[in-house]
């Protein structure tokens, strides 16, 4: 199973309004995190720098030098995941494109759940990244080619493209797994995810209407609304 | 190269007739000044002329002796070398001409040529008998005083200087008309603009010219028009924004001021943030739309596909089973345009179709391909609008109906979703059918 049991990891929280950043706080170790703040650029640099952390929540707009300047530096040393929390809504695009080397982007104002999906996911990639898989288990139906990459059912290819089937891949190997958004866009789309970005749910959709094209009847990907996708086996 | 309107032409063959002016008078008019001032004076020729009368009156009263006595008298007033002779041009006194004075004859002059001592010396004119020229004439050196000046100073100043700068400050006066005063129309509408006189445009015969001065007046036009919409889209846009949140504000103070327990309060609380919230995401989504005016990476879309998946949200949302959701668009129907901006686009129609559409009410998706666009449309059965919301309907902030549903949107969903296509290079408008509204999307195809 795929899950992120990882009850011990580190976060540092890079945040200057104080009554935001004690939210957090008191949320993410509620949540069985070990939490750390810094309420400016500087400190909370030269903390992630020498701290072995898991994960850094930063702040675009900090006082003295700014969110970005810090992600910059601390790259120049560390590969730590970071995901960037910032008032600048409504330019996701400008600033998925200055954000360069985030993980992901956060906008304000955010639920605390919100937060929760987007830091689960970040760390839930870095721990798949770092396990070793047995070979895939076999769909009853689907034959998987990886270097093609594409599957087939009955001598039938099903033309997927290779972010389908990285995507599709990560669903079978984990049948039953809820796969939250934030998740898939982290690990298969490699981008930070944003409210009206629809490039997973393309795929999706694509997916969908390309196995049932060759009649693939042996599971299907539901929508869980609101929360992501999952994978379920027909029972044949 | 310049384009056929361009400044360049109208300059070039300004500054081409211009240097062939100058060349063609100075050449023609100073060449007709040099000659006149090689004449002789008016007063010198009726001097000459009366010379030669007085010859003949000589020659007719007094034969040769006469001739000779009046040639000695006239040489004692006039110190050039003079001789009366006959039509044979043998001297008609007594006195035979010498080798020397025979050959001075040959050079001679009439008296309305031009003069000049250019030549060796003074010139030598004829002055024939006034009366009977036949029966001969008076040769004359022209005194020291009658040769004309010539081409002067004066004159060459005149012809070489002061008519050349003349010409020139009339081109200058016409290259000043031709460039200078339409800028200066120009900077005193900047000027105007800088004063916040917003409505502030090129005159017609500025912004009608086919050239740059022209281009630079529509420049400005379009500068100007971008700016004042800019400012009044925002203006309108801060005043809604303001009026809109006083409702959820209002309310929470109410539920604060009254004694909800905590859950009841909490929900509210939820509820209202969200509205407030999804308020300022569309708002500043809007005026990113409209000022920054983004230009997304293009890419093929197939609209089945995207259509399965917005049904699928839209059927979540408001619990209709997806069998009212229709799309006749054939399966392999790709556009080129963005996808969010598209999805958005879509999403926003869709959802203001099902807040029209009467119970059991069917939603279908419908388009075709038209010299490579795609014209696909959203139908309901909502019954319309009003043919003048056809359009006011895309304005933000604009609610066709005053009485609306608590938390039913905020009548910025059709401006999204229009500035959204806009963003594509596409266009959206709206059209009544005879069961509802159809929302009409062009989208180039791939």
């Amino acid at each position: 199973m795929l899950t992120a049991n990882l009850p011990a990891a580190r976060i540092l929280v890079v945040e200057d309004d104080p009554l935001l950043a004690s939210h957090m706080h008191q949320h993410l170790q509620g949540s069985g995190y070990s939490v750390c703040l810094s309420e400016e650029g500087c400190d909370g640099l030269q903390r992630a720098a020498q701290d072995d952390f898991d994960l850094v929540l930063l702040d675009i707009l900090l006082p003295g030098i700014s969110g970005l300047e810090v992600l910059q530096n601390l790259r120049e040393r560390r590969g730590v995941p970071v995901i960037l929390m910032s008032a600048l809504g409504g330019e996701q695009d400008r600033i998925a494109g200055f954000s360069q080397g985030a993980d992901d982007y956060l906008p304000k104002p955010f639920s605390m759940v919100e937060l929760q999906v987007r830091v689960e996911a970040v760390l839930r990639r870095v721990a798949y990244e770092r396990r070793e898989f047995a070979p895939p288990q076999l769909d009853p139906q689907l034959q998987f080619d990886d270097l093609r990459p594409d599957v087939q059912l009955a001598g039938h290819w099903a033309e997927l493209t290779p972010t389908e089937f990285r995507l599709f891949e990560l669903f079978v190997r984990h049948p039953d797994s809820l796969m939250s958004k934030a998740f898939l866009y982290q690990q298969v789309l490699r981008r930070a995810y944003s409210r009206h970005d629809r490039g997973l749910d393309m795929h999706i959709s694509h997916i969908r209407r390309k196995l049932a094209a060759i009649g693939y009847t042996a599971g299907r990907l539901e929508t869980v609304w609101g929360k992501g996708y999952l994978f379920t086996r027909e029972s044949v | 190269m310049p384009g056929r309107h361009s400044l360049f032409w109208k300059l070039t063959l300004l500054v081409l007739g211009f240097c062939l002016l100058i060349i063609w008078v100075s050449w023609s008019w100073g060449g007709r000044i040099e000659f006149r001032g090689y004449l002789l004076t008016q007063a010198a020729r009726q001097q000459l002329l009366g010379y030669a009368a007085e010859a003949e009156q000589a020659w007719r009263s007094g034969g040769a002796q006469g001739v000779e006595q009046w040639r000695a008298q006239l040489q004692q007033r006039e110190s050039s070398w003079l001789a009366v002779i006959g039509r044979d041009l043998r001297a008609l006194g007594t006195r035979a001409l010498s080798l020397d004075e025979s050959q001075r004859l040959t050079s001679m002059r009439e008296v309305d040529w031009p003069m000049s001592k250019r030549a060796s010396g003074l010139p030598i004119i004829a002055l024939p008998f006034p009366q009977q020229p036949q029966d001969g004439q008076l040769v004359m050196e022209l005194p020291e005083r009658f040769l004309p000046e010539g081409f002067t100073w004066h004159a060459q100043l005149l012809v070489h200087g002061l008519l050349p700068c003349a010409l020139t400050l009339l081109l200058c006066a016409l290259l000043y008309r031709l460039l200078i005063t339409p800028l200066q129309h120009l900077r005193r509408q900047a000027n105007a603009l800088r004063g916040e006189q917003l409505d502030a445009r090129t005159a017609t015969h500025i912004s009608a010219r086919h050239d740059e001065l022209g281009e630079l007046g529509r420049a400005f036009d379009h500068m100007a028009e971008r700016l004042q919409g800019m400012l009044g889209l925002q203006r309108q846009l801060l005043r809604d924004l303001s009026h809109e949140l006083r409702t959820p504000l209002s309310r929470l103070r109410v539920a604060s001021e009254s004694d909800l327990d905590a859950t009841q309060l909490r929900a509210r609380l939820e509820r209202e943030v969200s509205s407030m919230q999804q308020l300022v995401d569309d708002t500043l989504e809007l005026i990113w739309l409209g000022t920054e005016r983004p230009q997304p990476p293009l890419e093929p879309i197939n609209l089945a596909s995207l259509w399965a998946l917005l049904v699928e949200d839209a059927s979540f949302e408001s619990r209709w089973p997806e069998q009212q959701f229709r799309c006749l668009l054939p399966a392999e129907c790709c556009v080129r345009g963005h996808l969010n901006g598209l999805a958005q686009a879509l999403e926003n129609g869709l959802r203001n179709a099902i807040r029209h559409s009467p119970p059991g009410g069917v939603i279908s998706l419908d388009g075709h391909l038209h010299n490579g666009v795609w014209q696909f449309w959203l139908d309901d059965q909502g019954g319309g609008v009003a043919t003048a919301q056809l359009e006011t309907m895309f304005l933000p902030f604009t609610r066709l109906s005053a009485a609306r549903p608590d938390g039913d949107g905020f009548g910025l969903g059709l401006a999204i979703a229009r500035g959204a296509v806009q963003m594509q290079g596409g266009a959206m408008w709206a059209e009544n059918t005879a069961q509802g509204l159809r929302l009409n999307f062009q989208l180039e195809s791939v």
